[in-house]
């Protein structure tokens, strides 16, 4: 891999990547795939029930057809076309049709705010649009009226509400293929044209980094990028040929453009789209893909989910749960440990796949499953072992959109709970001198969309500074601890990374959410969300009455619950850094009132503010507090509520 | 723990709506179909002729009353008559020298008319009323069998059945008849299975359910009683016409009396009203059941664990009986066909409660 040089100018991008191939990019993969692969399934999406099937050369079609019709409408290179909807065939064939233009899609999250798509058209100078439905449309309609008038025209996918009566500069996506394909059939030599026009230095697409603070930023990754970081994953056993994948998570993310658009295309998966976002643990059985990636987040509210339907079963499948669940997770502690299982427990393992581990892994779609991953957070100790105790190899990788989210994956011999694992091949990682993460590669990106400034900052003498805290083993894994600019003192001087923090906290099921407060502050204290669906379930067990989530949170024993919780995240935190008081809140974080991303992190500014007179009460030592909440409904409108919260003390331990 | 879903997932509506849409479910129906076609390589010809080939038949019975019954929702307690009929006039066809395929269809339109006839009451009555026109049937039939020397050859009379082929295979010989109950078995089972998932089949659980209320969502209620009589009856007199010809081979008019209709109505209450499996399960109960218990009293006689007269000692088994199918149907009043689709789902949800997705 060559080094690269200082940033060069624009117009030159050969000198930067010089063993990139121009013929080498994903438009050309996908016409391999069409050619030598025809009739293979290229995506599944479930519609009404039973699966609709693309073949390779269905995506070819439908993506050159597309790419014709919008080149009519007067898309050309480097123009940016918003991407906005759930994920559906026709969303990501959009993608490669603006691709193979050399546009580039830049996809936004479905539940973006009016504003923020505003604010990301003016950076972008986005004229042209892709939505889901009407939904989309309506709100792009909106932002049209209300001053964004260089959005020249609306794609839609589902013509549910729209069709016949589209407002102007509205088409149908079926419309424009049709339009495209007349094109390709008075122009036979259009389809060639086409094909040959992307190159590997051009961007594929226009993802953006999370924004925990400010606002977003454009990262523009090129098929160099994409292609490199997918290969060096594959380099490394991460994926196989032909994997059977889910696309279930946003299209914004930079995930699920590597998995579902770069990956499929280099390595010919079969992408799968459920119905809606609510059935897709329903189809994820349907289909049992062989490749499953999700948040730590999302792997605990499937262990929650395992354990709430063990409750409820009935006594023989209890029984049994119980016998074989507890001895498979202390068979996966030990085998981690490095120490194999005897022939009777060999046995006993292969019983209990029978009996429980196997039904289990059935019921949840998982039965298929090879290559389990997830990344993003810490994920908990507990929910780690568990899955794997199961049967289900889980590891976890580590990586940013800047660099296509494939930097580093755990080895599946050495899996050790606190490490994210060993750079995959061709990524060389550092650890600069303030103990901050850097990286080089050819999957880094090349810099921020328009933000100079932000780029030399982030990339200097071609390693990209991640802004993760961390340090590197001796046998060369990476431990990652936190945020760089999330390292905070307290009054008296003490080091600490909050979500550290949180993290433990979080791996309790009944904490969903939690912020740690304490900077320049005499003690460390929490804000609470309770986890409403484990929480309920244990009120119910425990026969506490409840009407909502604010009355359930106010009550005493889930007060208890949750100190319960803390002690026991305080047994393994320092003297000056343990947790001295909480507050569960009457409702959880937002991503609508702006506390926490789109993604689940929190904004600590937003928070800090918005509950200024809870954090108040907390350091002032008092007992409890009132508390005027702003609420924003969803119309936009915003009402007071007022809520009456307690304050509690958590007891130094050692003093219970 | 058995039915494994992950990765069942269908491209088109067709097979989603297959009959066995679960793959364990499948290749259970296969196991129980290998079992039953190689039946004759493992079970001795007692138990082939005595027990299993009895059960098929009289399952095929039972399927053909549950469609009127369990389905349609007709009750009916004249069900022997119209076996009766069937087997009749496949003896009589046959001895006319008609072949004894179109003997069996014959066999099975005679039966359906004159079903039809007495079915027509149902237009007019229902419940208590059609049980009683329904057992009119059963005596008319029975008196004009055993009254008219022309169809039964005399009132004590006994008609044997001609020696014949069917499909170029002589009807001779335990392994033959054995197969062709096992076929006509299997052809009502997939027949039955069929009309469940058809629009026929959700008209007749339409007039079932409310006939007038079927009426005014556009099902014709005198098409659909006519045709749910007509079915049945059709499938109940061939079914009668294989009980003559590959089980008894020969006809009396006590074969097909009155608490012969009782103990079908039992087959299909017992295992389930509009249940296919229920209709195997109650056979097997109603058959076999009697047999076992004898069996059972006989053996714990002989090794001194009961001590009581020869007298009551065989009467036993039929208290036994008694209360069996009291306690079953307080147990689970839908069957056992109930009982048996609640296994399944315990194991289909298997190790929760109820599906997770």
């Amino acid at each position: 891999m060559q080094p690269e040089e200082e940033p060069m100018p624009d117009g030159q991008p050969v000198a930067r990547h010089p063993d990139w191939k121009t013929a080498d990019n994903l438009v050309n993969l996908l016409r391999h795939n069409a050619e030598n692969h025809g009739d293979g399934i290229a995506m599944r999406e479930r519609e009404r029930g039973i699966w609709q099937e693309y073949t390779w050369r269905d995506y070819l079609d439908r993506v050159l057809c597309f790419a014709a019709g919008l080149e009519e409408l007067g898309v050309g290179a480097e123009d940016n076309i918003l991407v906005l909807g759930d994920n559906r065939p026709t969303l990501y064939f959009g993608m490669l049709g603006a691709i193979v233009l050399r546009a580039v899609p830049s996809p936004a999250y479905p539940d973006t705010t009016p504003e923020e798509i505003t604010g990301q058209m003016q950076r972008e100078d986005i004229r042209f649009a892709l939505a889901e439905d009407q939904e989309q449309v309506d709100k792009l309609l909106a932002i049209r009226e209300d001053g964004h008038e260089t959005l020249e025209r609306i794609i839609y996918d589902d013509p549910r509400g729209l069709t016949g009566k589209e407002p102007p500069g509205v088409v149908a996506f079926t419309d424009l293929v049709e339009r495209g394909r007349q094109r390709l059939d008075e122009q036979p030599d259009l389809s060639q044209d086409l094909l040959s026009r992307a190159t590997i230095h051009d961007i594929a697409v226009l993802l953006h980094s999370s924004g925990t603070t400010g606002a977003p930023k454009g990262v523009p990754l090129k098929h160099g990028h994409i292609l490199s970081g997918v290969r060096n994953a594959a380099a490394a056993g991460y994926f196989r040929e032909g994997e059977i994948h889910m696309a279930y998570l946003p299209m914004a993310w930079v995930g699920d453009f590597i998995f579902s658009v770069g990956a499929a295309l280099v390595l010919r998966f079969s992408v799968n789209i459920p119905e809606r976002q609510e059935t897709a643990l329903h189809d994820l059985r349907e289909i049992a893909p062989t490749l499953y990636f999700s948040s730590p987040r999302a792997w605990s509210n499937m262990l929650t989910r395992i354990q709430v339907g063990i409750d409820e079963a009935t006594g023989l499948k209890r029984w049994l749960y119980h016998r074989f669940m507890p001895f498979a997770v202390e068979l996966e502690r030990r085998r981690l440990e490095g120490r194999q299982p005897g022939t009777g427990e060999r046995f006993w393992r292969a019983l209990g796949e029978i009996l429980v581990y196997g039904p289990i892994k059935d019921q949840l779609g998982l039965a298929r499953v090879q290559r389990p991953y997830t990344a993003g957070e810490a994920i908990g100790e507990d929910v780690f072992l568990f899955f794997r105790a199961l049967g289900l190899n889980l590891r976890q990788f580590y990586g940013q959109t800047e660099n296509c989210a494939l930097a580093a994956a755990q080895d599946p011999d050495s899996i050790k709970l606190h490490t994210v694992g060993k750079p995959f091949p061709g990524v060389e990682i550092r650890i600069s001198e303030d103990g901050e993460i850097l990286m080089r590669a050819d999957n880094v990106f090349d810099g921020y969309y328009r933000k100079p400034e932000a780029t030399a900052e982030t990339l200097r003498d071609g390693w990209l500074h991640t802004g993760d805290a961390g340090y590197m083993e001796d046998d060369g894994q990476i431990v990652v601890l936190g945020r760089v600019s999330e390292v905070v003192y307290t009054a008296s001087g003490e080091r600490f990374i909050p979500t550290y923090v949180e993290n433990r906290l979080k791996f309790s099921q009944y904490i969903k959410d939690v912020c740690i407060l304490g900077q320049d502050r005499d003690f460390l204290a929490a804000l609470v969300a309770i986890d409403i669906s484990a929480v309920g379930h244990w009120a119910e067990e425990n026969g506490v009455p409840y009407t909502s989530f604010a009355d359930l949170s106010q009550k005493t024993p889930v007060y208890e619950l949750i100190r319960g919780v803390m002690d026991h995240v305080n047994a393994v935190l320092p003297e000056g850094l343990r947790i001295r008081r909480f507050v569960n809140l009457h409702k959880e974080f937002d991503p609508d009132d702006g506390e926490v991303t789109r993604t689940r992190k929190l904004r600590r500014n937003v928070i800090d503010a918005n509950y200024r007179p809870i954090i108040d009460a907390i350091y002032e030592g008092r007992d409890s507090v009132d508390y005027e909440a702003q609420i924003t409904y969803e119309t936009g409108e915003s009402g007071v509520l007022r809520r009456h919260l307690a304050v509690a003390d958590v007891a130094p331990s050692g003093e219970k | 723990m058995f039915y494994r879903l992950s990765g069942v997932h269908h491209t088109r509506y067709e097979t989603a709506r297959r009959i066995w849409p679960v793959p364990a479910d499948r290749r259970m129906v296969y196991l129980v179909l290998a079992l039953a076609v190689a039946a004759p390589l493992y079970m001795s010809d007692l138990y082939l002729t005595s027990y299993m080939l009895p059960w098929l038949i009289w399952s095929a019975a039972a399927l053909s009353l549950t469609l009127l019954m369990g389905i349609a929702g007709q009750l009916h307690f004249g069900f022997a008559a119209v076996m009766a009929i069937g087997a009749y006039t496949s003896i009589h066809l046959t001895r006319a020298g008609v072949p004894l395929e179109l003997a069996l269809i014959g066999a099975g339109l005679v039966a359906a008319g004159i079903g039809c006839i007495f079915g027509a009451a149902a237009l007019r009555v229902k419940g208590l009323y059609l049980v009683m026109a329904t057992l009119a049937m059963q005596y008319l039939v029975d008196w004009t069998i055993i009254n008219v020397p022309a169809i039964s050859g005399g009132a004590q009379a006994t008609l044997s059945t001609p020696s014949v082929t069917f499909l170029f295979v002589p009807l001779r010989g335990d392994t033959a008849l054995y197969y062709g109950a096992l076929l006509w078995a299997v052809i009502v089972t997939m027949l039955v299975l069929n009309i469940k998932r058809t629009s026929f089949g959700r008209a007749l659980v339409a007039i079932r359910d409310k006939d007038f209320a079927a009426a005014v969502i556009g099902v014709n209620p005198f098409k659909y009683k006519l045709l749910a009589f007509f079915t049945s009856s059709f499938l109940g007199g061939v079914s009668g016409a294989v009980l003559a010809f590959c089980y008894y081979q020969a006809v009396t008019p006590e074969q097909f009396g009155f608490n012969v209709s009782i103990q079908l109505v039992a087959m299909v209450l017992v295992g389930g009203l509009g249940s296919v499996i229920g209709a195997y399960l109650g056979a097997g109960f109603v058959l076999l059941m009697p047999i076992v218990l004898t069996n059972v009293v006989a053996y714990m006689a002989i090794a001194g664990w009961l001590s009581v007269s020869s007298n009551l000692l065989a009467h036993i088994p039929l208290m036994v009986y008694g209360g069996l199918i009291v306690g079953f149907i307080l147990f689970e009043p839908l069957g056992l066909a109930k009982i048996y689709d609640n296994v399944r789902k315990y194991f289909l949800v298997w190790p929760f409660r109820h599906t997770q997705s």
